[in-house]
């Protein structure tokens, strides 16, 4: 299935916005699991992850053509 | 959920003090008003490890903070009697020293826009998608991070 990654704040710095195609993935779970396997300087962060423009609170089923954010923690104002 | 209009909040760039001015003159025709709460946020010339803050970089995953944006302030609208409530926050490059957020409301008495003003920038701060790169006066940077 094909995945659509985008990132933002310090997590650009090592992670491009990117289509991947992979099998497995079938949570936000797995995702995350995946994710931190192929860059390893995410698990020094709090990150977040939101899912086709949802916020993820809990794991949550991937669908084919997703959209995942990967968030660092925010800092407007 | 068709129903509902999400306002833009984004400003490229520093929040100019003229368009601050601007918008609470043009509250000069709503006389129910008795009291108005302005917060503005301002780029602090921090100093970390000897290097100067010069500009802050903001950038947002827009389609969520807008989303956010809306329900915060439809709760506040719930919880405050409020007559009105703007929200400016800036996309880009904003100096030292220059207006990065505005937050504006307005009620018959003080108590409920002075409550809300608040609560609508903690709200703002902790919740919405955005992220400032504070960018030294020798170019590098770091990742700014709300506590």
């Amino acid at each position: 299935m094909e995945i659509e990654i985008i990132s933002f704040g310090q997590i650009t710095e090592f992670i491009n916005n990117q289509k991947i195609e992979v099998d497995g993935i079938a949570d936000t779970d797995a995702f995350k699991q995946y994710i931190e396997d192929r860059f390893p300087a995410l698990k020094g962060i709090k990150y977040k992850l939101a899912l086709n423009k949802n916020i993820i609170q809990q794991n949550t089923k991937i669908a084919n053509q997703a959209t995942i954010a990967i968030m660092p923690p925010f800092s407007g104002g | 959920m068709s129903e509902k209009k999400i306002k833009n909040i984004f400003v490229n760039g520093p929040i100019e003090p003229a368009f601050i001015a601007d918008s609470i003159a043009k509250h000069g025709s709503k006389t129910a008003i008795g009291g108005h709460s302005i917060f503005m946020g301002q780029v602090r010339k921090d100093e970390i490890d000897g290097k100067f803050v010069a500009a802050i970089e903001y950038t947002a995953y827009e389609e969520i903070a807008l989303e956010k944006m809306h329900q915060i302030r439809e709760d506040i609208f719930e919880k405050y009697p409020l007559n009105c409530m703007h929200i400016y926050h800036s996309l880009g490059t904003v100096k030292t020293g220059e207006i990065c957020l505005f937050v504006f409301t307005s009620s018959a008495h003080r108590k409920p826009a002075i409550a809300a003003c608040s609560e609508v920038v903690d709200r703002l701060k902790a919740e919405l998608p955005i992220w400032g790169k504070e960018i030294f006066e020798d170019k590098t940077h770091q990742w700014k991070e709300n506590i």
